[in-house]
This record gives C-alpha cells, sequence and structure tokens, in this order.
C-alpha cells in the first residue's frame, strides 16, 4: 500500500465519517457521540473486517515496520474503529423500539458474519448490504413513518400509528439535509473499506509429476 | 516528496482533525462564526468588535434591553468572550424583572449567558467593575437569576412589589 493511502487518505477519509455519523441537522446542528452499544458493534464489525480479510492488522502494525510506519497504522486502525462506531450511530433510529430492535438485528448479523469466516469481497457486500438496509428503514421508512405530513388522510393515519404503536415507533422528525448526509457517509465509508490493506491467499503451486 | 515526510504529514494532520472533531463535539458550536470563534479562543487570539460593545453598552445603560443584546451579539459572536455574556444575561435579567412577577423565559435565557460567562472567566470567577450596575459579580447575578426561576412562600409576599431592580 502506497504511504500517501495509509498516513494521508485512509485516516482522512475515516475521521470524516467519524465526524459525519455523528452529526444531527435540526433546527440547530449537534453532534452526537456513539452511545456504548455502538462502540460494541464497531469493535465487531472491525473483528469482521480482520476475520473476512478486508483488513489486514500485521499490513498496518507489525515488528518489522518502522515506528512511524507502525504509528500511520495505528491511526487507520483506530480512525476505522470510530468510523465503524460512527456508522452504527448513524443509521440506528434515535429512540423507542427501533432502537432496540435495531441494535439486536445488527448485534445478530454480525455475529452470524463473524461466524460464517466469509472472504474478503463477501464481506464488503455483506457491509454494505447492513448498513443500506439500516439506512432504508431508518431514513427513508421509518422517516416517512414518523412525519405527520400536510395531508389529512396523513395525519389521520399517522396518529392511528401513534396510538395503536403507544408512541413508541415514532422517531424524531428528520431534517430533508439529513438523509443525504447520511447517505455520503455511508459511500465514504464503504469506499474507505475497500481501500483498507487487506490480506492476499496465499496459494501453493504443486506440479503434479503424472 | 520522501515517503518518510508523506507519513510525517499524513500523521500531523490527523492528530489536528481528530483534535477538532473531539472539539467540536465538546463544545457543540452552532454556527461557523462560534466554530473559528471557538478556535481563536482556544489559542488566546479572540478578540471582540469593541465598536459594537460600546454600543451595547451605551443602549443597555438607556434601559433599551433588547437592542443592546443585538449589539453584545454582534461583539462576540462567538459567545466567547465573558464580560460581554456577563452584560447579555444582565439585559435579560432586567428585560426580565417586573414588581409582580418575572418572565421566566427570559430569565433562563439570562441564566445561560451568565453560566456561559462564568464558564469563560479565568477561574470561574467574573467581577465586572461598572459602576452603573448593581451586581457585579457573575455569581451574585446567576444566583439572583436562579432565585427569580424558584417558586418560593416569599413569591407571595405583598411588600415584594416595593423592592428595588437590581
Amino acid at each position: 500500500m502506497k504511504a500517501a493511502t495509509e498516513a494521508v487518505y485512509l485516516p482522512m477519509l475515516f475521521l470524516t465519517v467519524a465526524l459525519l455519523g455523528g452529526l444531527r441537522v435540526d433546527d440547530r446542528v449537534t453532534f452526537v457521540p456513539p452511545p456504548l452499544f455502538a462502540l460494541v458493534l464497531g469493535m465487531m464489525l472491525f473483528g469482521v473486517l480482520v476475520r473476512g480479510r478486508v483488513v489486514a492488522p500485521d499490513r498496518l502494525m507489525s515488528a518489522s515496520r518502522m515506528p512511524l510506519e507502525n504509528l500511520n497504522g495505528l491511526v487507520v486502525i483506530l480512525s476505522t474503529f470510530f468510523a465503524a462506531a460512527q456508522i452504527f450511530n448513524l443509521v440506528t433510529p434515535e429512540s423507542g423500539l427501533p432502537f432496540l430492535l435495531f441494535n439486536v438485528f445488527l448485534f445478530v448479523l454480525l455475529v452470524n458474519t463473524l461466524a460464517a469466516f466469509p472472504d474478503r469481497v463477501s464481506v464488503l457486500r455483506s457491509m454494505a448490504i447492513i448498513t443500506g438496509a439500516a439506512f432504508i428503514l431508518k431514513f427513508i421508512v421509518l422517516g416517512a413513518l414518523s412525519s405527520p405530513g400536510e395531508g389529512v388522510l396523513k395525519r389521520v393515519l399517522y396518529v392511528l400509528l401513534e396510538g395503536a404503536t403507544l408512541g413508541t415507533l415514532s422517531q424524531p422528525i428528520l431534517h430533508p439535509a439529513a438523509g443525504y448526509i447520511a447517505f455520503a457517509t455511508l459511500s465514504l465509508f464503504l469506499v474507505g473499506l475497500a481501500m483498507l490493506p487487506a490480506r492476499t491467499r496465499s496459494e501453493a503451486l504443486i506440479k503434479l509429476n503424472a | 516528496m520522501k515517503e518518510r515526510s508523506v507519513r510525517v504529514i499524513g500523521l500531523a494532520l490527523a492528530m489536528f482533525y481528530a483534535s477538532f472533531i473531539v472539539w467540536l463535539y465538546v463544545r457543540q458550536p452552532q454556527t461557523l462564526a462560534e466554530v473559528t470563534g471557538g478556535l481563536t479562543a482556544t489559542i488566546g487570539a479572540y478578540r471582540i468588535n469593541q465598536q459594537a460593545f460600546d454600543d451595547g453598552l451605551v443602549l443597555f445603560r438607556r434601559d433599551e434591553f433588547e437592542a443592546s443584546r443585538a449589539a453584545f451579539g454582534r461583539a462576540d459572536p462567538a459567545g466567547q468572550d465573558a464580560r460581554t455574556q456577563f452584560y447579555i444575561a444582565y439585559s435579560y435579567y432586567r428585560s426580565g424583572w417586573g414588581r409582580l412577577y418575572q418572565d421566566n423565559a427570559l430569565f433562563r435565557k439570562g441564566l445561560e449567558h451568565v453560566d456561559t460567562a462564568i464558564a469563560l472567566a479565568p477561574d470561574r470567577r467574573l467581577v465586572v467593575d461598572d459602576p452603573e450596575l448593581y451586581i457585579h459579580s457573575a455569581d451574585e447575578l446567576r444566583a439572583e437569576l436562579a432565585e427569580g426561576l424558584r417558586i418560593e412562600a416569599s413569591d407571595f409576599n405583598p411588600l415584594r412589589v416595593f423592592r428595588k431592580r437590581k
């Protein structure tokens, strides 16, 4: 891997994801740090990345590397972890029953992926599907359900839904820019994952004498 | 560029960017002015707009509190100057004060600003030497605002109408 990728591009990219992952745009801008469970999910995701050979930690930090190279590698590892935690912070609903359900589903999905021992491409594809599905559920499905809207019929349906679910389903109304920021952040994260130094599968060439 | 230089520059950039992100999450700035003001205050280079501050002071002394707050806001757009925040809090106190009752919304805003002033002051101690003020210390102003927001038996004392605005 080129020095610029390891020392500049990857840390900048993942730190930007860590910054934008907690950004909440409303009538005022707030930066939300990751909840404890997002840190747990982030750690599990990092485990999945290592197990799936998306990242090879020994290509970032090892005794054979110079101290400065190891420092750059440490920055990549830490920024990847915090970006992963902030991605879960971003795609998880803010409160109520969806918050609990999303966390449980993400946990189960990551445990399943850890147990499956997948290859690099499968892990990258799996990450895109997990985060993409969570994005659609939070920013499109729940976003639409939580917005009372302007039509009378939509308002009536909203009140009925609120009553039927005892208010546990609805979320704070999302700012129109929130979905776009989240989409850009997710895309950056997936690009970053694909750029990580991967472990190449070693292959032996065996000549068979017929 | 040599590989070593790239690595050193990358490390420095990452450290700076990470510190900036932590700062954003801790300070929660709302506007670009607050971001730039907060950063310049961190290195001790923040200066208020003195002309706007003087305008605010003149308006404050004429009891034109809303106008004075606008001027003070212009003087300290980043909310980083303890003295200006003290005057903004004081103007909320005077705006909200009444003989029969006080405006809780204004008192709450005053409390927010005086808390900011206390947090910004060195050793959290702020004393303003202005002979035209009745309250000189931020702690005293905070106590006055907090007391105004509490409902106590003394609030129903009819002799309250004779008390003086500070």
